[in-house]
């Protein structure tokens, strides 16, 4: 049985598609090459960068007739392909992109999501933030795309339902930013006393550091959303991200015997932490592991997703909602150093599943 | 109202530091276009190759002053060997047209592209500030880091000094004359040949200069080295073709353009580097300091 992986191999999200890669085929070793009792053999197809490259890829995928698809790091690639999916009858197992659009009330019976939803990252530190900067304000930052926007709205939304009130809000051009001088003197002028911010890759980076190097950090502290202070963006950042308030699913640091067990076997295997990206992948595999014991054509296999109780995950178990979605728990993680390394190490549970 | 005047100021200055590290790439594309007629679309490549030789020197050794600069003459070097290269590479293309040389700079650009991810990864890689300049100072009332400033005096150093050497020696003369009329400089018994290689090798090693000096900003990772690129050829746009001064003033608007009017109209930040491109095309198609001689 042929199991797709359309993860990213090539472009910016190259680093995400290899932590997806190694998740998913650790949880496949692990089970000894079989899902739900089945031999299984992965066919890998390069998603790129965007829908160019992606839905192509995915259209090979589904013409090589592979049992079931996991993997998808664009939003934009997921929200082109669900309907060729649904067409084809082919389960589509998303594992990273965040749109909420992709498990919206209107999803479709072939399509699921073993990774996070936007609204779920940023929306559920909304209220946290508002506790601590109390009768302060805050200035929102992100890229000025679909996601940047996504996560900006779901802040908001719980920030200020929670009393907050925001001093500021821009949308930097996704992509070609790498001077943020002058969005960070925007910041200082509006008289915020902290800042929310989402960003991924360089960008994430060069805005991280920058706020250092401006002072910034001094004064206003910064919470973003976990993106910012993960896998290589947390590695490059080093000792700049220290401090740094996050919200996220998993972190490495989780103090539980299962995700220490995990993060045993990924290092071993790896010879590098796991990240969220690799756990979300991990959990794609364990729920066709499960849901591939009822059968292998398509609606069997959603029948078996359906018949799902819980997934037993490194972050935590979870369960899927009535739109396809995995619960996690989100955590607030904040960037600490441990021997001269920096870490996400978790605080507390923000939301419970 | 002070408080918004200071801030603004601030922005002025870091325009100015964004400018200076344009500057270097685009003398190299300006010079190479007017003195070759050749658009060499690797040129980002060479900028983002001095920034992997940062990220080398600086994981290799404790990031002192000292290895800065080791890790500035190394660029140089391997900088100017590169631009040999690419001006022999192109010499047999001279006479089939922009678009041939386009094509093959733009394949070397490509594989001089997967060959850095493939050795440095495809993660980003950053490199701290040399160890006296890694902090921040106050300049009018704002907190700046200190390296910016020093990107300020190098680019202003080396603008002064391309601008003395163009217009003050022989060889300068020699190169304008070439981007005025190659055939007439070759009738006067020069040798076009090496003076092109000559210039190509000094353009690359700048930008691989600035590939270094830029790093500690703009980090170093796959597809920066499109983006320099393009606002490179903006600039040369922007300032015309074939001068220190149009370049140095191009870059200087550029950098403007990216801090203040971002800082200014943050809506339209992404339209705003193209939008200023257009309306010197509309007012001087030749480029503010261009001769009026258009490709």
């Amino acid at each position: 049985m042929d199991i797709g992986l359309l993860v990213p191999q090539s472009g910016v999200y190259a680093p995400i598609g290899e932590d997806m890669e190694q998740g998913f085929r650790l949880c496949l070793d692990q089970a000894e090459g079989q899902l739900g009792g089945r031999d299984v053999n992965v066919v890998v197809a390069d998603e790129g960068e965007s829908p160019d490259t992606g839905v192509p890829a995915a259209q090979g995928l589904l013409e090589d007739g592979v049992s079931a698809v996991v993997g998808v790091v664009s939003s934009a690639v997921a929200l082109g392909v669900q309907d060729a999916f649904t067409e084809a009858q082919v389960p589509l197992v998303v594992a990273n992109a965040g749109a909420n659009a992709i498990t919206g009330p209107d999803v479709s019976d072939f399509v699921w999501r073993s990774s996070h939803r936007i609204e779920d990252v940023s929306g559920s530190i909304g209220a946290y933030v508002a506790e601590q900067v109390g009768e302060g304000s805050v200035f929102v930052i992100a890229p000025d795309y679909a996601a940047g926007r996504e996560h900006a709205a779901a802040f908001r939304k719980t920030f200020e339902g929670a009393g907050g009130t925001v001093a500021g809000e821009v949308f930097t051009p996704f992509g070609q930013t790498e001077n943020f001088q002058p969005f960070l003197s925007q910041i200082e002028q509006s008289g915020a006393s902290a800042v929310y911010a989402f960003f991924g890759g360089s960008e994430a980076v060069s805005f991280a550091r920058q706020y250092n190097s401006f002072g910034l950090s001094q004064n206003l502290p910064l919470f973003a959303a976990g993106f910012v202070t993960e896998g290589g963006e947390l590695e490059a950042l080093g000792q700049d991200a220290e401090g740094i308030q996050n919200v996220l699913h998993y972190s490495p640091q989780l103090d539980t015997p299962e995700n220490q067990k995990f993060v045993e076997a990924y290092t071993a295997a790896y010879e590098e932490p796991p990240t969220v990206y690799s756990v979300q992948a991990y959990d794609a595999c364990q729920s066709l592991d499960q849901a591939l014991e009822v059968g292998t054509s398509g609606p069997e296999i959603v029948e078996g997703l359906e018949g799902i109780d819980t997934i037993p995950s490194p972050a935590g178990e979870w369960s899927y909602t009535d739109t396809h979605q995995a619960s996690y728990t989100y955590y607030l993680r904040e960037v600490q150093m441990q021997d001269g390394q920096p870490v996400n190490a978790i605080i507390r549970p923000l939301t419970e599943q | 109202m002070f408080g918004f005047f200071s801030s603004n100021l601030i922005t002025v200055v870091d325009g100015i530091a964004f400018g200076v590290l344009l500057f270097t790439i685009a003398l190299g594309l300006s010079l190479v276009f007017g003195v070759m007629d050749v658009l060499s679309l690797a040129h980002g490549s060479l900028y983002l190759i001095g920034s992997y030789i940062a990220v080398s020197v600086s994981t290799a050794f404790t990031p002192t002053l000292g290895f800065f600069v080791l890790a500035l003459v190394l660029a140089v070097a391997l900088g100017s060997l590169a631009g040999a290269g690419l001006s022999f590479l192109t010499r047999p293309l001279a006479s089939r047209g922009h678009l041939d040389q386009a094509l093959l700079t733009l394949g070397v650009a490509f594989v001089v592209g997967d060959l850095l991810a493939q050795q440095y990864g495809r993660e980003v890689r950053t490199v701290a500030p040399p160890s006296p300049f890694d902090g921040s100072v106050s300049v009018f009332g704002s907190t700046y880091p200190t390296y910016r400033l020093v990107i300020i005096a190098v680019g202003l150093a080396l603008a002064i000094a391309a601008y003395l050497v163009i217009e003050r020696t022989k060889m300068g003369a020699l190169v304008q004359a070439t981007v005025a009329d190659a055939q007439m400089v070759r009738a006067l018994g020069v040798n076009t040949g090496r003076l092109m290689t000559g210039v190509f090798a000094v353009g690359a090693a700048l930008a691989a200069f600035g590939g270094v000096l830029g790093a500690p900003i703009l980090n170093a990772a796959p597809g920066l080295d499109n983006r320099v690129l393009i606002l490179g050829l903006v600039v040369v746009v922007i300032g015309g073709l074939g001068s220190v001064a149009g370049a140095f003033v191009g870059a200087l608007v550029i950098g403007q353009v990216q801090t203040l009017g971002v800082s200014l109209a943050p809506s339209y930040a992404a339209f705003l580097t193209f939008g200023a491109m257009a309306l010197v095309l509309l007012l001087r198609p030749a480029g503010i300091l261009g001769k009026g001689r258009l490709a």
